[in-house]
């Protein structure tokens, strides 16, 4: 190669560089495609006149001229799915019938998400409008951004919702929970929900042991030790726990065994029950029991050992193997079609029925608690400023508007969805089922359906989690006959817990907690009435769970929960 | 005394390749299970989880499609080697000119500047500082420069490409000059032809953290349309654990340990694939440059 030639592969390759560089520079390229929606969909919305949270669309009066631009960031409802493309009939719909150039930004969840958020924030960067993550309190993120004076009040923009007011605002306890020196500083929109998880048996094993549904914490453990010692499924293996569960990373006993301490009435961390001295649940000297009754158990080996160490996908992959008896976990985890026939295709005959509250241990048993709250959205002090309040009040109201709830929240009527005669969301007889609304592949047209537009009306529950035949054993599944027995149970209301903040040690104090309590549960250190009590007093000692109980106190008092 | 040596010498031999043949064990084992479980069927997971072996007529490569049948999928792919290739070539560019001028001793100012360089590498200043320089006052949201300027010339890079530098003879450079060559000239037509180990080495390490960079889009870039692979993977990966919330109708044919397994893997193909070319240089590269005489 010639000098000359070299010369001129060297800066042809130079400018290739740059020009990949400038060309980096350049805009956002074209979207995606979306694949499937038709755009001309928006004139096909449903009339909708049975749906249950189906107010009439709000009129157009005040529409302005120049469309307003709303930023808004959300998480995702499938975050496995992209955001919907720029040609997406909502967007279109949105600009052409309330003038708002809406842009959706999709935040991660967990800690990036977070990160994210306070990145903005500190930059005074945030969007219009948008989801106050934490993984820790959202709460606290509302007060942490209200203290840095970053985000607007929204009392008067619930005036100008009184339909979705009705439909999402229409618990003041959630409401107060973002309500900040007497100005409603955040929505708290509809939790997913609640209540939604319980206790269930295998019915094929009891059968096949010849034993009866246990009703007491006492009969509850002679069936466990006779799932665990007489094999149930009859595969000649000592391979089967009465119970089995994971440790969730929270607290003590974590969510998976909360029902086994509810039995004694103290299923949270939280002492909800004793308003005069109110603290943390371990000072319940019911708690002293339930523990002590639960190393019971574990030194009986009616647990899977393994408890403390699996992560929710590792027991996920146990329970449909068939290593357990009896479990606590999520309606639709257990009875979904979308995770149902794991168990069914390893055991046709296999059946799985709810268990009640067990009884017998004290007075007021509990099934678990529940405090669970939906998504706290902020409108940023930069839109209220430059008059966007009102644009995004007509958002939200449209979104809980018949055709802005089901355009959001399933789809396109007739193409992904359909009503039947009793006006509730089926796909049945469409003509392309992979156009269904709950096909993967739409995921990404309702990506806001959990956080701003379901409402957990009746119909739209049976819609997301259907009845259902399974493939191997032919079997009919209801996941809502589940739920329904669930959230009907006695649970403990520990919503007011979103109002305490977390002390600043809290890392170390619950490490110290969550230690001790595994000790004493599984065995590795004494459990005996000194010994406990030695363990409350090193929690003041050594990791100011006094100071934190007193702090807790005076929120909940502040909050008006509790009496000064 | 000749046995006695003969049987140290063997003693050595079995020590050492011992010792190398249970390091192999320690990173091939791992990376065996991750493909195997990348490639077990769903039931087969199901019935006992991931088996060390499994023949090949019974592997499956759902998880596979599952990943690269995403919509958005290409899209990820391209922007990541967008960003994977004009960061390398922006960050060589910038390298290579400081890394060369501090290799000369006679610069003015050359222990400062040295210092300055290190100050940044020791004492980093956070997230918010970065965030509002690159989103606030350069305005590069939803713009991949916002990826690829901020960690566009690395220290360590630079301390190493200097030495390696440092390492050519002095008198190579002078009968250059001598020719009449300026200082570019050297550069190009002296050191840089003699440093193609170092280039290499040095440019798969900006490549390797460019393809990788997960964190900064998922700060800067809110067009989904830009963002890179690992933020799709990642998005794939947290949507399958959220199992008790599925109220859509997943056609899952993998189970999440293969998904997970399966992502990690084809995050690693590209580099995998460019390690044995450049590997004849990598050795040289670094130790060349990472040697002071």
């Amino acid at each position: 190669m010639s000098t000359k030639t070299t010369r001129f592969v060297k800066i042809a390759l130079i400018a290739c560089a740059l020009t990949l560089i400038i060309a980096a520079c350049a805009p956002a390229p074209t979207a995606v495609p979306a694949p499937t929606q038709p755009a001309a969909a928006a004139a096909t919305q449903p009339a909708a006149t049975v749906a249950p949270t189906a107010p009439p669309a709000p009129k157009p009066t005040d529409t302005p001229a120049k469309p307003v631009d709303i930023e808004l960031w959300a998480q995702a409802t499938s975050t496995q799915a992209p955001a919907p493309p720029d040609d997406w009939v909502g967007y279109k719909t949105i600009r052409e019938k309330l003038n708002l150039n809406l842009k959706y930004v999709i935040i991660p969840t967990g800690q990036d998400g977070e990160t994210k958020i306070n990145a903005a924030a500190a930059a005074n960067a945030l969007p219009d409008f948008f989801q106050a993550v934490s993984t820790t309190n959202a709460r606290n993120k509302v007060i942490d951004l209200n203290k840095q004076g970053l985000i607007a009040p929204v009392d008067d923009l619930l005036k100008l919702m009184p339909n979705r007011a009705k439909t999402h605002y229409n618990n003041p306890a959630s409401l107060a929970m973002a309500k900040i020196d007497g100005k409603q500083m955040a929505f708290v929109e509809v939790p997913n929900l609640p209540r939604r998880e319980g206790v269930v048996i295998r019915k094929d094993w009891l059968d096949k042991l010849g034993l009866k549904m246990p009703t007491t914490m006492d009969e509850l453990f002679a069936v466990a030790k006779a799932f665990t010692e007489k094999d149930p499924d009859g595969n000649g293996k000592n391979d089967t726990y009465g119970l089995g569960g994971f440790f969730d990373g929270t607290w003590g006993q974590g969510n998976r065994f909360a029902f086994f301490f509810g039995a004694y009435g103290v299923p949270d961390t939280w002492d909800w029950d004793n308003t005069s001295n109110f603290g943390l649940a371990v000072r319940n000297p019911n708690f002293y029991k339930a523990l002590v009754e639960f190393r019971k158990w574990n030194e009986s080996k009616v647990i899977d050992p393994d408890w403390a160490t699996i992560n929710r996908d590792e027991f996920r992959i146990r329970w449909p193997q068939g290593r357990y008896g009896i479990m606590w976990e999520d309606f639709c985890a257990l009875a979904c079609v979308a995770n149902y026939p794991k168990f069914d295709n390893n055991f046709p005959n296999g059946e799985w029925v709810a268990l009640p509250t067990m009884k017998g241990a004290v007075a007021k048993p509990y099934y678990n608690s529940y405090g669970g709250l939906g998504s706290f959205f902020a409108v940023s002090k930069k839109a209220a400023d430059a008059g966007k309040g009102p644009a995004i009040a007509k958002l939200l109201e449209w979104m809980a508007s018949p055709e802005g709830y089901y355009l959001l929240g399933f789809g396109v009527e007739g193409v992904n969805y359909k009503l039947d005669k009793n006006g509730a969301v089926t796909t049945d007889g469409l003509s392309d089922p992979t156009k269904a609304w709950n096909h993967e592949s739409m995921a990404r047209f309702t990506q806001m359906r959990n956080q701003l537009i379901y409402d957990n009306n009746p119909n739209e529950v049976l819609a997301r989690y259907p009845d259902f035949v399974t493939d191997k054993s032919k079997k009919p599944m209801s996941p809502m006959a589940f739920y329904k027995f669930f959230s009907t149970q006695t649970w403990q209301d520990s919503t007011a817990g979103n109002l305490i903040v977390n002390p600043s040690n809290r890392a170390d104090l619950q490490r110290f907690y969550n230690e001790n309590f595994q000790a004493f549960a599984l065995g590795t250190k004494p459990l005996t009435e000194q010994t406990w009590a030695d363990f409350l007093k090193a929690l003041d000692a050594n990791v100011k769970a006094n100071a934190w109980e007193e702090s807790a106190r005076k929120n909940l008092q502040d909050a008006g929960i509790l009496k000064k | 005394m000749f046995r006695s040596t003969n049987r140290d010498e063997w003693g050595f031999q079995l020590f050492v390749n011992g010792l190398l043949l249970i390091v192999l064990l320690i990173i091939v084992i791992p990376l065996w299970r991750v493909i195997m479980t990348s490639l077990t069927p769903l039931d087969v997971y199901m019935r006992g989880g991931t088996p060390m072996f499994q023949w090949p007529w019974e592997w499956s490569f759902a998880a596979y499609e599952q990943m690269l049948t995403h919509p958005t999928f290409p899209r990820a792919t391209l922007n990541s080697v967008i960003i994977t290739l004009c960061g390398t070539a922006l960050s060589l560019f910038l390298t290579v000119p400081l890394a060369y001028a501090l290799s000369a001793r006679t610069l003015p100012g050359r222990r400062l500047i040295i210092a300055l360089i290190l100050f940044t590498f020791l004492f980093h200043v956070g997230l918010i500082p970065v965030y509002l320089l690159v989103a606030k006052t350069l305005g590069w949201t939803n713009n991949i420069l916002a990826i690829i300027v901020p960690p566009a010339v690395g220290v360590t890079n630079v301390l190493v490409m200097m030495r390696f530098f440092e390492g050519i003879p002095e008198e190579i450079k002078e009968s250059a000059r001598m020719d009449g060559a300026n200082d570019l000239q050297v550069l190009w037509r002296i050191v840089l032809p003699l440093s193609k180990p170092i280039l290499l080495t040095i440019g798969l390490f900006y490549a390797v953290h460019y393809w990788n960079e997960f964190f900064t889009p998922i700060l800067y870039l809110n067009d989904q349309n830009l963002q890179p692979l690992p933020v799709l993977l990642r998005n794939i990966l947290i949507g399958q654990n959220f199992s008790e919330y599925v109220d859509y109708d997943v056609s899952r044919a993998a189970s999440i340990e293969s998904l997970k397994s399966s992502a990690v893997l084809l995050t690693m193909l590209p580099m995998v694939l460019v390690y044995p070319w450049i590997q004849r240089y990598f050795t040289k590269g670094t130790l060349l440059g990472g040697v002071k005489e």
